[in-house]
């Protein structure tokens, strides 16, 4: 009985919803039925989007490195276009014809949407449509924002470039934030910061004639511009160190260590990221991409490589830490390193042999024996542990997404290689040459921890405090161990048989360490990181040069220039 | 052979069948109209989707309603892991995840999900008294819909999660649910809007705000809810006629062969034609509950009232939000609206009626 009455209630409450409905229809259809057909007879709403303009991205004091500009830009709405019409706009836009019809037909699914006919037109061009404008129904010329990056080169590679959105990608964004024709950031700070800067995109409902020409402004909503964006960046500095490295693979890195602010990220070859956002230069665009020199690569963040001795400082930590040695351990240097007095002998560098030495000297010299034999006594295990440590093998903690490398051990060895990790594995990975991959912004970081006692370890990029990367831990290292690394690192410059003697300065002391990485076929990469001043570092700042032969000769050479730019730029006549 | 169809064919409940093929018939006809402009050619792949709706409709009556119940368990855990598959691996279309592709064939689980679910429930509830244990059984059945429906809010579509709050308010009703529970869920629900708000995506947030004030967003979603009031209004007492809609044809409403389907049958068959499509639809909520009263299994009876809840719940907010008397959220209007998944599922729920009705007098 129960369920009876409540089966009628069921019945009864679905039925009537119908009922509703139906009312609801009378309502629309049959009394203000007129209205809406009136309506729809004079339905020539038209909804234009406004495009936000996209925020500005500036260095340090303030000068742009991404803005944008005004363009003239002629759209159509295929609705209101007259095909008829083709040949003159042919004439008037210098396109082909086809061109003109295909664009139009691509937006057949949305023909009241205008469609883009040609951007970025010039101001002679833009008038003359203007003046034509009668006879060219449903088309017209709106002012849109260009994307410029009027540094061209410099800093390109952190500030990236945007593009317009793939017909893959406008189906899986929001629609409402992504318009089919939208812009949306490929690279860098453009891409990683994009919903940032992008705002929001607002539009004008139109009401037109017949012939597409606005009558009346229906409603309106204003579009909210996208934030400015404030890096760390010094665009003069980079500006200035760029002519150091022309014509090289190399990467440049320069870290405030008073403010843990990146200064500049050179990475060469370069490109003029402006190729991506103006019209007709795809050609170049083309170029850049298949480019064998990779000059889209940011080399100084995600460039990969063996460090070579630049690593010792690596392995003279783990030692530290571990109570391996102290730094007056020494061990000596015959010029060769044997297991045993059968197996082969690894050699150092310098083939008469350094001969008895402790770690200053050794790192002074870099004395492959002195660290070979610190590897055998740590073990590929501690050495890999230690690296790990100090933020090699991941990715560092930083605005934009980094490379991560490799930290080779045992492990690694038998899961990836499915192969067994040998003795003579270990002495070389002390010396930072194996399986080892690092990447310039990860020996930056370790030379900022040394020059700082471990306080600045996460270099950012990024000014403004709405953007806050993940705090990595501390390294933890004691303050003795950095000393000593300090102190061995001011007699690789200092002393007149340190390997980076010449980057000695004669306004500062300059203390850094240098790497020769063999990586054949090819010559081998030069490395050079360093901090100054001693007593109060301020910079610090590696100088990576590919195939560049020797890291004291060639990148000791060209920190020496970065030295003293900076000291042009920053401490002017304090003599 | 011969003697076989004669039997199959005894005891069908033919004004079932030949409205559910009505409908689809005009939704087809409403399909073409809809998108002949655009290409794409939905009118004859609706077509196909409708035979294989037909086999599907058969094949449910010959195997009976009953097994269907009793591996009701398994379709469930089925149609909860196609739609974490689908959430995770699915085919992302227009922002939402809600395809899995079979070959060339895009399936949408949520579709299945519902009827999986009802089945489900009915076959929990029948094995329950309705004299204790009220408070356990609501909290399972809270979570049997929860999980399906928060799965398919996550794809995110809004439209199909909703669908389950009246199915299940209405099966437990239907079971003996006190009262005092139902202003229990209601306090609740009504208690818990501020935060189920949040869930929401922005632009559902945008459709709800629109919905109560259509000013807010002139050029975004109240866009639609307009250009589709127009186009059904427009339509007047007796229509513009086949092939002659013009804010169809001219693309002032979007997504006219699936979700605003009904804005064309509004603007091209005018008053007349809506009602008489709601007639169809009215009589079909009638049928349904004559095979309710027939049937003397609890079980069956609990299966057929979720099919008809869900059924005229996808009407009301699909024929609602063309003439802003629901908010816009995706759903389909059952039948008419171009969609395989749907109308297989359709036809498939449709079988376990008819199949409900034929086998009433087996006990």
């Amino acid at each position: 009985m129960k369920t009876a009455l409540r089966l009628k209630a069921l019945q009864i409450g679905m039925l009537s919803g119908l009922i509703i409905l139906g009312v609801g229809l009378f309502e629309t259809q049959v009394i203000r039925g007129g209205h809406y057909r009136k309506a729809s007879e004079q339905n020539r709403i038209r909804l234009i989007r406004l495009e936000a303009p996209r925020g500005n991205i500036l260095d340090r004091s303030g000068n742009l490195i991404a803005t944008s500009r005004p363009a003239y830009n002629v759209y159509a709405i295929p609705e209101d276009f007259d095909p008829r019409d083709i040949p003159n706009l042919s004439q008037l836009l210098d396109l082909p014809e086809n061109q003109i019809r295909f664009r139009i037909s691509q937006a057949r699914f949305a023909s009241f949407t205008p469609v883009l006919l040609k951007q970025d037109v010039s101001k002679e061009m833009a008038m003359q449509i203007e003046e034509h404008r009668p006879d060219l129904a449903g088309v017209f010329i709106q002012i849109g924002m260009i994307r410029t990056y009027p540094q061209g080169e410099v800093a390109a590679h952190i500030v990236g470039y945007i593009g317009k959105i793939s017909r893959e990608e406008f189906a899986t964004l929001d629609p409402s934030v992504y318009h089919y024709d939208a812009w949306i950031g490929r690279s860098g700070i453009e891409r990683v910061f994009d919903s940032y800067l992008r705002g929001e995109d607002g539009g004008r409902q139109l009401e037109v004639n017949a012939r597409g020409a606005p009558i009346r402004l229906l409603g309106e909503v204003d579009p909210r511009p996208g934030s400015d964006l404030h890096l760390t960046l010094d665009t003069k500095l980079e500006a200035r160190l760029r002519p150091l490295v022309v014509n090289k693979r190399s990467a440049v890195l320069v870290l405030d260590l008073k403010s843990g602010g990146l200064l500049a990220a050179v990475s060469t070859p370069g490109f003029d990221p402006n190729v991506f956002v103006t019209p007709g230069r795809s050609s170049e665009r083309l170029s850049l991409i298949g480019s064998k020199e990779r000059p889209l690569l940011d080399r100084s963040l995600n460039g990969l490589y063996p460090p070579g001795s630049i690593f010792k400082l690596v392995t003279a930590v783990a030692a530290l830490e571990t109570g391996t040695i102290t730094p007056h351990t020494t061990f000596e240097c015959p010029g060769y390193f044997r297991f045993g007095p059968k197996s082969r002998p690894f050699k150092c560098w310098f083939s008469e042999g350094h001969g008895r030495v402790d770690l200053y000297t050794a790192l002074e010299r870099s004395c492959n024996v002195y660290f070979y034999n610190v590897g055998r006594l740590l073990g590929e295990k501690r050495l890999a542990d230690y690296a790990r440590k100090l933020g090699f093998g991941s990715q560092v903690p930083f605005e934009l997404p980094t490379a991560d490398g490799l930290v080779p051990d045992a492990e690694w060895k038998k899961n990836i290689r499915h192969d067994k990790w040998y003795q003579g594995e270990t002495i070389t990975l002390a010396i930072g040459q194996s399986y080892l991959l690092v990447s310039p912004l990860q020996i930056l970081r370790l030379v900022a921890a040394i020059a700082t006692d471990g306080r600045v370890f996460q270099p950012k990029l990024v000014k403004d405090d709405f953007v806050s990367i993940k705090a990595d831990k501390k390294f933890s290292v004691r303050p003795e161990t950095f000393k000593a690394l300090r102190q061995g690192m001011l007699q690789v410059v200092a002393s007149d048989k340190g390997t980076g003697q010449l980057a000695r300065l004669n306004f500062t002391k300059l203390a850094a360490k240098t790497g020769t990485a063999q990586a054949p076929p090819g010559e081998a990469h030069a490395w050079f990181g360093g901090f100054f001043p001693y007593d109060d570092p301020e910079i610090a700042m590696i100088v990576f040069v590919e195939r560049g032969k020797s890291g004291g000769i060639t990148s000791g050479q060209i920190a020496k220039k970065v030295a003293h730019i900076y000291h042009d730029l920053y401490s002017p006549a304090v003599s | 052979m011969i003697s076989i169809v004669p039997r199959f064919l005894k005891g069908i409940y033919w004004p079932v069948v030949f409205l559910t093929i009505l409908l689809t018939a005009l939704g087809i006809i409403t399909i073409y109209s809809a998108s002949f402009r655009g290409g794409g050619d939905y009118a004859s792949k609706q077509l196909i989707w409708f035979l294989m709706g037909l086999c599907i409709f058969l094949m449910t009556i010959s195997v009976g309603y009953r097994s269907f119940l009793n591996l009701s368990y398994i379709f469930y855990v089925i149609t909860i892991a196609l739609l974490l598959w689908v959430l995770i691996l699915g085919e992302a279309r227009s922002g939402a995840q809600r395809w899995i592709m079979l070959g060339s064939f895009a399936v949408q689980p949520s579709e299945f999900s519902k009827i999986a679910t009802i089945l489900m429930l009915a076959n929990f509830l029948s094995n329950r008294s309705a004299l204790q244990h009220q408070k356990r059984t609501l909290i399972a059945c809270l979570i049997l819909v929860g999980l399906p429906a928060i799965l398919v809010l996550k794809q995110p579509d809004l439209g199909s999660a909703l669908v389950f709050t009246p199915v299940m308010l209405a099966m437990i009703f239907l079971w003996g649910m006190k009262i005092r529970y139902f202003i229990f869920l209601f306090l609740t629900g009504t208690a818990s809007m501020p935060f189920l708000w949040h869930v929401l995506k922005p632009y559902q947030q945008k459709r709800l705000l629109v919905f109560i004030n259509p000013s807010i967003d002139p050029i975004g979603a109240s866009y639609t809810a307009i250009q589709s009031k127009i186009a059904v209004g427009s339509g007047g007492l007796l229509g513009k006629g086949w092939l002659q809609g013009t804010q169809t044809q001219l693309d002032f409403v979007p997504e006219h062969h699936t979700d605003f389907i009904f804005s064309v049958i509004g603007e091209e068959f005018g008053f007349l034609g809506a009602i008489f499509l709601l007639l169809l639809f009215g009589l079909l909520i009638v049928y349904a509950f004559r095979i309710v009263n027939h049937t003397t299994d609890f079980r069956a009876r609990l299966l057929a009232l979720g099919i008809a809840m869900a059924f005229s719940f996808q009407i009301f907010v699909n024929i609602g939000m063309t003439i802003g008397m629901a908010p816009i959220t995706g759903l389909p209007l059952p039948f008419i609206s171009y969609g395989g998944s749907a109308l297989v599922a359709n036809f498939f729920a449709f079988g376990l009626l008819v199949s409900i009705y034929k086998e009433r007098s087996i006990f």
